[in-house]
């Protein structure tokens, strides 16, 4: 797909483009406020995992919104994008009501719209580079709503298109691990013609969004639609299929596979090595959220159930915390708390997840520490001693870390206790593929901007390469993957030589 | 215990403790099965031996001082618990355990050592030798802290 400079200039220079730039003065759109997502009360949210909180614009609210979008010359935040959609060209689409081909713009660089609209940080990527911020200090266009709203109304009139493919070239291609970095470039290398296969460890395609994101933020209904969209378009999925396990890279080169894409994400809980931690009733946000997102056990007769109770405690500040809480609450518990060691202006989660957390009544206990898990007498977890921290003074980094205040600490009751304190890369590839350079933290060494490895025919992109980061820049990994793994295997395969 | 009967013995030891770690590192190298890891842990023996040169120019007469301000303590590693030195799997967040303990012992050694002693001079060089070892164990609190704390 082109995406120069001049094509973006182009194609904001086509007649419809040009129409809706005349149609409406500057200042009319300027003087627009920024729409409000509508919410589900938090009352009636927290009574299911399965309820989204956020209910999606309407196709009025849309329009209104993408008429504040300025069609700016020079459209900054498609450099916010990691993915780079064409921003102004799909929102100028809903505001003259072609919401089809509103989504089908998103598609042309995304192949998860859907859900990058529901839980990509906007807020720190295309819209922090809006004009709106940049320019005039003002909230930036709702790109994010826009992008679900676009990507749903196409779900929901049931019109999917399939993006253009390439002629069958017949190369087949591994990828290994279906969470939006694999899909992402599944999607882009089955549009340029080869014969891609996805296999999942898991029973479930979606790897991250699927057992880490609870429906309540992303239905797993949403993430179905965007990988049978994949299918559609030709990509094969093989479930319950451990690479490195079940079968070895070598022997799917063996079976006729010419290059490998590994995007098996962050699945290695970390935990935080202090006294009591082995009790029972203390988990990792992955076990908690995994039997939760994927196995069901907020269902009363699940089979696999988890263990829930009227004090839960969360350690850590990340969305991975944010989520397994706001679970917790959904679960019944009577009292959910967020336990951080820093201050929430350094909570690495997003603004509006500690929004809704505040709203549905999680409490947040921040500059404290978990220091000992203490244990009834059989050996489950009953208490949590904490340690209460204060900022230093900023380092020479500029940073202020926390420092333990002397003497001042405290006991927290807690029946369960989720850890949400990172993740590390999932060892069985980089440990079982020799000649793969791996870094100290795990994670798979690649060439910057090419996610090519020390194995030539071996991409690796997103968290196993990352180590633990966003859904959108895992599936900017898996373009920049795709890309490039073209141009290795044309050069190979395919006598072809291609510009870089 | 260890008696010291010069300034030069009090430094004589701080440089064997330093052969010492450097050592331990050498050999955790050694044991590890991860190239990465063995790396780390060499990187972590040269660190120890950097050590010494500096206090080789302190025995050769070079000035130094004990600066008045406290080196900051995360206190990261106290809490924390022991890492099993004989595993050959060590991961790196256990690597920089096991060094912000390593370092904190030294720490208190030389701490301890300040308060006992009676005489000024000698006490200096603890001090000295003490505020080495809390920057030493800052280096990796400050790592631990940027690497493995990132969503704590």
């Amino acid at each position: 797909m082109e995406r120069s400079e001049e094509y973006i200039k182009n194609e904001r220079k086509k007649e419809w483009r040009v129409e809706l730039q005349k149609k409406t003065k500057a200042k009319d759109r300027m003087s627009i406020e920024r729409v409000h997502m509508t919410e589900r009360a938090p009352e009636d949210r927290i009574k299911s995992q399965r309820i989204e909180v956020n209910k999606g614009l309407t196709a009025e609210e849309a329009m209104v919104e993408a008429t504040r979008c300025m069609d700016c010359v020079n459209p900054t935040c498609m450099e916010g994008c990691p993915v780079s959609i064409n921003i102004p060209k799909f929102i100028k689409n809903i505001e003259r009501g072609d919401f089809l081909q509103a989504a089908s713009v998103l598609k042309e660089t995304s192949a998860l719209p859907a859900v990058c609209g529901r839980v990509c940080p906007q807020e720190i990527q295309c819209e922090q580079r809006c004009f709106y911020v940049e320019k005039l200090h003002q909230p930036a266009v709702a790109i994010g709503y826009l992008e679900r709203f676009a990507a749903d109304f196409e779900r929901e009139s049931g019109k999917i298109s399939v993006p253009q493919l390439a002629e069958s070239n017949g190369i087949k291609i591994a990828v290994i691990g279906s969470g939006p970095s694999g899909l992402s470039f599944a999607g882009d290398m089955v549009k340029l013609g080869y014969d891609v296969t996805v296999f999942e460890a898991l029973h479930e395609i979606g790897g991250v969004l699927k057992y880490g994101i609870p429906e309540f933020r992303l239905p797993n209904a949403v993430v179905d639609v965007e990988i049978n969209n994949l299918r559609r378009m030709g990509v094969k999925f093989i479930t319950n299929f451990i690479v490195g396990q079940t079968e070895s890279l070598d022997d799917l080169k063996k079976e006729g596979f010419k290059a490998f894409y590994v995007g098996s994400g962050a699945g290695l809980p970390r935990f935080m090595n202090i006294p009591g931690e082995n009790s029972n009733g203390i988990l990792s946000s992955n076990e908690y959220l995994t039997r939760v997102n994927l196995m069901g056990a907020d269902a009363e007769d699940s089979d696999t159930p988890v263990l829930r109770g009227k004090n839960i405690v969360v350690v850590g500040g990340g969305n991975t915390a944010m989520d397994s809480v706001r679970t917790a609450k959904r679960l019944g518990a009577e009292k959910a708390m967020i336990v951080y060691r820093r201050s929430e202006e350094e909570m690495p989660a997003r603004i509006e997840e500690v929004h809704h957390a505040k709203q549905e009544g999680i409490e947040f206990s921040t500059l404290t520490n978990p220091i000992e898990y203490i244990a009834d007498e059989n050996g489950r977890v009953k208490q949590v001693r904490v340690q209460k921290m204060k900022l230093g003074e900023p380092d020479a980094s500029g940073r202020r870390r926390p420092i333990p205040i002397e003497g001042f600490e405290y006991i927290i009751d807690a029946t369960v206790v989720v850890v949400a304190v990172g993740v590390s890369p999932n060892p069985l590839i980089p440990n079982s593929v020799e000649g793969l350079d791996v870094s100290r933290w795990g994670t798979i060494e690649v060439v910057k901007d090419k996610m090519q490895s020390s194995i030539p025919e071996v991409f690796a992109g997103g968290d196993i390469v990352r180590g633990g980061a966003t859904v959108i820049l895992a599936m900017g990994d898996g373009r920049k993957a795709a890309a490039n793994m073209n141009i290795y295997l044309k050069e190979k395969y395919l006598s072809q030589k291609v510009e870089n | 215990m260890k008696e010291f009967n010069s300034l030069d013995d009090i430094l004589d030891f701080a440089i064997n403790e330093e052969q010492m770690a450097a050592d331990f590192y050498t050999d955790l190298a050694a044991k590890m099965q991860n190239q990465e890891m063995k790396e780390i842990f060499e990187q972590y023996a040269l660190e120890e031996i950097g050590h010494r040169p500096k206090l080789e120019a302190i025995k050769k007469g070079k000035q130094y001082k004990v600066a008045e301000d406290k080196i900051v303590d995360l206190k990261i590693g106290d809490y924390l618990i022991d890492v099993d030195a004989e595993k050959t799997n060590i991961t790196y967040q256990e690597a920089l355990i096991l060094a912000m303990k390593k370092e904190k012992a030294a720490f208190k050694l030389y701490n301890d050592l300040a308060t006992i002693t009676t005489d000024m001079a000698s006490k200096k060089v603890f001090l000295m030798l003490a505020q080495e070892e809390a920057k030493h164990k800052l280096r990796f609190e400050i790592e631990y802290d940027n690497n493995i704390l990132t969503e704590n």
